[in-house]
Order: C-alpha cells, then sequence, then structure tokens
C-alpha cells in the first residue's frame, strides 16, 4: 500500500472520521487460553479499539489447528498466532493448501517452558543431562506433546532437545495437543512432558503433574513468539481497518507493560472465565517475572513475558520470521530452500505497522534485522538463512534431487 | 433442506405456490391468512426464509413484517399481484427481500429464494456494521463523561483517570464500559 503522507500526525485520532477511516467497524478477533494473548483481551475490553473507530469481538479458540481454518475461510478477521503456524500456512506446509498470509505486528516475546512428569521427576529426570541420558536409552521412547505442527512450541522443542543433543525426531516421539488440555494429558500418563505457553507449565506444578524443565528464554533471550496474524486478502481488503487494529494493540501493550499494578490487574482480567479460564496463582507470578520450577529453583525472571518492550515486542523483524523458515528448513519440513528473504517480505508487514507506530508517535528500530545469541551459542542475525539452517550438527535435512532435465 | 413458512393471504389462489415449492424440494409449513400473530409463529416455527402470497399487501401485512424484521429478522420475500411502486417501496423499507410481481413458476423460485437470503444476510452485515458504530460511539461517550467525573472526583490527569478505570475494571474482570457505568451511577446518586 502506497501512502504519500509520509509526515507522522500529530493527532492520532485525525484519520478516523475522514477516508482513513476502518472499513469494518467490528472485527471477529481469535485467540487461544494463553496468558501472551493479554493484550487483544486488554484492547478489546478496557476501551483502546473504539477510539479508532473498531469493535473487538474476542473469539477463543480451542486449539490451534481451529484457530487456522477459521483465519483461513474469514471466519476470523485477524488473531492471535504462532509464527510458526501463520508461516506454514503461507508456505503451505502445515496440511493445507498456501495461502497468502500476514504479520501485522509481534504481540509477545519469551514466556514459554518445557515441562516434565512428576513420574519422570521421581526417576530423578530432573536436568538436562538426566533427560538426555534416558533419551538415549533403549526402550519406550518418551512422548513430549508441542501445540501444532509447524509451531513455536515444537520449534523451541526441537531446538533446545537438539541442543542437549537428543535428536527431536529420532530419539523421542512427539505429539500435538491443545496447550490447555497439556495439564489433563500429563495427568493421565499420556505423555512425558510438554512445550506450551503459559499458565499451562505453572499449572502443571500447582497441580503436582510435572516440573519446569526449562523456559524459552532460557533458549533465545527476548525471542519472538505470538503474531497477530491475518490473510493478506484481508489487508488488502481493510488496509485501514488493519491499521486501526495495530494501533489499539500498541496501546493496549503499552498499558500492560508500563506499571506492575497494571500487569496484576491483567492477571486477574485474564484468568476470567472468559479469557484464559484458570487460577490467578497459576498466571500471575509468571506473568510478573517470578519463576519457580517446581523442584526447588526460584528465580525472578529478567526475560520474563512481554507485550511492548518499547516498541521492540511488536516490530515485525524480517529476522524474526526468516528464523521460523531456518527451522523449518533444518527440520525437513521444507524440502527447498524458500526465497527465504522475499517471502519474510511479503509477511511481515514493516509498512502497516511502521504507520501505526508513527502515529503513536513510536521509535521504531531502524534496521528489520535484529541479532541474537541462542543457548547453543550460535548467532542469529538474519543475514545467511540457509547457510544457518544447514549449520547445525543435529538436523533432518532433506536435499531434493533436481531433475536433469528442467 | 430449507424450512419455508408460508403465509397464504389469496383465497382465491390458494395452493399455487405451496405445490410448486414442493415440487422444487423444500420444507413448506403452511399457514393461512395474516390475522395471525406472524412473531409468534416465526418464533415457534423457525423457519429460514418467510414467504407471502398477497394480492395486496396492506397495512396489517406491513405491520406484521416490520415486527418479525424487527425482533427475528429473517429473509421475507412476497409474491403479489400488486405493481404499484409506492407499495413496492414500503413493503421494501418495512423488510422485505424480495418484492416478486406475479408470474411464480416452479423453476424460478430456487433462485429468487436464493437471491433473497443473499440480500438478506448483505443487509445483516450492514446492519451489524452501523449497530457496532453507533454502539462505539455510544461507549466512547459515556466513558468519557465518566472519565471527567472521575477527574474532578480524584483532581487527576485524564491519562490517570483512564489507567484507574482499566485498573479497576480488569481486576474485576469487566470491561472498561461497566466501570464507566458504576462511576456514572454513583456520581448521579452522590450528587454533582
Amino acid at each position: 500500500m502506497m501512502d504519500d503522507q509520509a509526515a507522522p500526525r500529530s493527532d492520532s485520532l485525525a484519520w478516523v472520521g475522514g477516508s482513513d477511516a476502518p472499513e469494518k467497524s467490528a472485527i471477529n478477533l481469535g485467540f487461544m487460553a494463553l496468558t501472551d494473548s493479554a493484550s487483544l483481551i486488554v484492547a478489546a475490553t478496557q476501551g483502546f479499539a473504539q477510539p479508532y473507530g473498531l469493535t473487538l469481538n474476542l473469539k477463543r479458540q480451542a486449539s490451534w489447528a481451529t484457530l487456522r481454518d477459521k483465519l483461513i475461510s474469514g471466519e476470523l478477521d485477524a488473531a492471535q498466532g504462532l509464527y510458526g503456524l501463520i508461516y506454514a500456512v503461507h508456505l503451505g506446509i502445515g496440511g493445507t493448501p498456501p495461502v497468502d498470509m500476514a504479520v501485522l505486528m509481534g504481540l509477545a516475546q519469551n514466556g514459554q517452558s518445557i515441562s516434565l512428569s512428576h513420574r519422570l521427576q521421581a526417576a530423578g529426570v530432573i536436568t538436562p543431562e538426566a533427560l538426555a541420558k534416558r533419551a538415549h536409552q533403549d526402550g519406550a521412547k518418551l512422548t513430549l506433546a508441542q501445540t501444532f505442527p509447524t509451531g513455536t512450541h515444537a520449534l523451541w522443542l526441537y531446538y533446545w532437545l537438539a541442543s542437549q543433543g537428543i535428536h527431536p525426531l529420532n530419539d523421542v516421539n512427539t505429539v500435538v495437543v491443545p496447550p490447555s488440555q497439556m495439564v489433563a494429558h500429563l495427568k493421565a500418563g499420556r505423555i512425558d512432558g510438554f512445550c506450551a505457553g503459559e499458565p499451562w507449565g505453572a499449572q502443571a506444578i500447582a497441580e503436582g503433574m510435572g516440573f519446569t524443565l526449562a523456559t524459552t528464554q532460557s533458549i533465545w533471550p527476548d525471542h519472538p513468539e505470538k503474531v497477530l496474524g491475518c490473510t493478506r486478502a484481508f489487508v488488502e481488503t481493510y488496509p485501514n481497518t488493519a491499521r486501526a487494529l495495530i494501533l489499539a494493540i500498541l496501546e493496549a501493550s503499552r498499558f500492560i507493560d508500563s506499571s506492575e499494578e497494571n500487569k496484576r490487574s491483567t492477571a486477574q482480567l485474564l484468568s476470567g472465565s472468559d479469557y484464559v479460564d484458570a487460577p490467578l496463582q497459576a498466571i500471575q507470578p509468571r506473568f510478573l517475572g517470578q519463576y519457580e520450577d517446581g523442584v526447588g529453583h526460584a528465580w525472578l525472571d529478567r526475560h520474563a513475558l512481554r507485550f511492548f518492550g518499547n516498541g521492540t515486542v511488536n516490530m515485525p523483524y524480517l529476522s524474526d520470521g526468516l528464523w521460523f523458515m531456518t527451522q523449518f528448513r533444518r527440520w525437513g519440513l521444507l524440502r527447498d530452500d524458500p526465497d527465504y528473504l522475499a517471502i519474510a517480505h511479503q509477511v511481515q508487514r514493516l509498512d502497516l505497522y511502521r504507520e501505526a507506530a508513527d502515529i503513536l508517535g513510536m521509535e521504531v528500530p531502524t534496521s528489520p534485522m535484529r541479532s541474537a545469541t541462542l543457548l547453543d551459542g550460535k548467532v542469529w542475525d538474519g543475514t545467511d538463512p540457509a547457510g544457518y539452517a544447514r549449520s547445525f550438527e543435529l538436523h533432518a535435512l532433506t536435499e531434493t534431487t533436481r531433475p536433469l532435465a528442467l | 433442506m430449507l424450512r419455508i413458512l408460508l403465509i397464504n393471504d389469496t383465497p382465491k389462489k390458494v395452493g399455487r405456490l405451496k405445490a410448486a415449492l414442493i415440487e422444487a424440494g423444500f420444507d413448506v409449513i403452511n399457514e393461512s391468512g395474516l390475522t395471525i400473530d406472524l412473531p409468534e409463529r416465526v418464533e415457534a416455527i423457525r423457519p429460514d426464509v418467510i414467504l407471502i402470497d398477497t394480492e395486496s399487501p396492506g397495512r396489517d401485512v406491513m405491520e406484521q413484517v416490520c415486527l418479525v424484521s424487527r425482533d427475528q429478522p429473517r429473509p421475507i420475500v412476497m409474491f403479489t399481484d400488486n405493481d404499484d411502486p409506492d407499495v413496492m417501496r414500503q413493503a421494501i423499507q418495512s423488510g422485505v427481500s424480495a418484492y416478486i410481481v406475479e408470474g411464480i413458476q416452479a423453476q424460478r423460485l430456487k433462485p429468487i429464494l436464493d437471491v433473497a437470503m443473499v440480500r438478506f444476510e448483505s443487509d445483516q452485515a450492514l446492519r451489524a456494521q452501523l449497530h457496532a458504530r453507533d454502539q462505539q460511539l455510544a461507549e466512547r461517550k459515556r466513558i468519557e463523561l465518566a472519565k471527567g467525573m472521575l477527574m474532578r472526583m480524584k483532581n487527576c490527569s485524564e491519562e490517570e483517570a483512564y489507567t484507574l478505570m482499566r485498573r479497576q475494571a480488569m481486576s474485576r474482570q469487566q470491561k472498561l464500559i461497566q466501570v464507566a457505568e458504576q462511576i456514572i451511577a454513583m456520581n448521579d446518586m452522590l450528587g454533582q
């Protein structure tokens, strides 16, 4: 979309009534029962969208697959999304035909966790080393759950296991379970552990069903996690609606992160039966960065779940989108190298995000790439995705043999 | 199968539509005369479409149609012999999705009903958008009013007032508009 009005507007509401008014005044917004859906719930219920001419109708979804299907069918206009879900739909690798998708903004960083069952705990498997030993023993493979085949939880779990020398596709079984059902599956003994968003890791501890082996921020401090996703068709048909949505959620994100008191009351809102529907005690501590792993360690996490971080959480960095494609490639979900950068440019809607940030007078990072050192010591800065995807000792890379005649 | 509530208001041609509808494969519930309480019948039968066969839609018919479209909107198709544009306009304004003058042929019924249903859905969507817009404006006004009251009561800034209201709402798992209404009600009770 072209915009010839480059100058930021002094009054963020100036455009609402004119030709920039949202084309749709009410939209259906999908979310999952997870604490990191907070910015959507706060935006929808606390009057952040009305000033932009939008009503946000929150629609809780039972699983990521359902959310994906409704996003594609148009039943949901936009939704909380896993980075890996949006890219899998765009690339057509998740069992659905490819549909052009868009990441409007980042919603949250950090705050997922890998939990193991109390049975493993009782057997002394409470360290990465003990888990690696157990995984390499003969006998029944452990079964670990994640929330969506190409989702962030699958990829965090794979990355973490691989960093401990455990091959996620050979040394363990993995299954898909909706996040809010993880604890019940643990209780029933159907799984030995899981990687999911909160409050389900904390709830596993509260119910005496498991403990936290690792947080995802220990894999990658300030890692990208949930995004605001929609189809590209939605952005192109309703560009003003998409921008108004970004504005409302940006303001809600800033509000949540602006004080501990705001975070406490946000946690209270989330525990409501219409939203996350879980006890406050399972939600609030980790929401405030107060962690206990259930096996005697407690700490204040410097990279806990966050929603704003002065806008760095919300910027749809190209390097964030690229990283998920490198992991698809690493684990054989993509059989060939895609045109990494071109695809990231299509999906990450930097243009709309910049417009929205300008309207709110927020600073936008100058580079669309950011750099991080992950727990295995590898540096990711977005510069060589194909090389990075090939650089891991443990992988499931497949190489397609080129046919002789093209 | 579509359930159709068929209202016959044409004693001399009873049955002309019913046979055609059944032939076209619809589930038809027959009623005769508009002396019936239409909203009540719609509530009880929950039809997908309402079909009214009338020689000339009078005021009684329009009133019933108005009530249905206000309380339990459904696609309403009207078959009539009256081609007066004023009557047609009035019928559409009352909530009729399709107004068909004369000439009922079995093979044309299905496309007519399809068009009426699509038209009805797009009308409903538009109505929902307008309703959302009205409600947004109304809510914004109430929230602004409550914010002003709170600023005076607490002698605080606009931003502080919003934050206080939001924290209150969130810690009670309520929406901002609910807290705004509580502030307004309390303000009214305490006077000024």
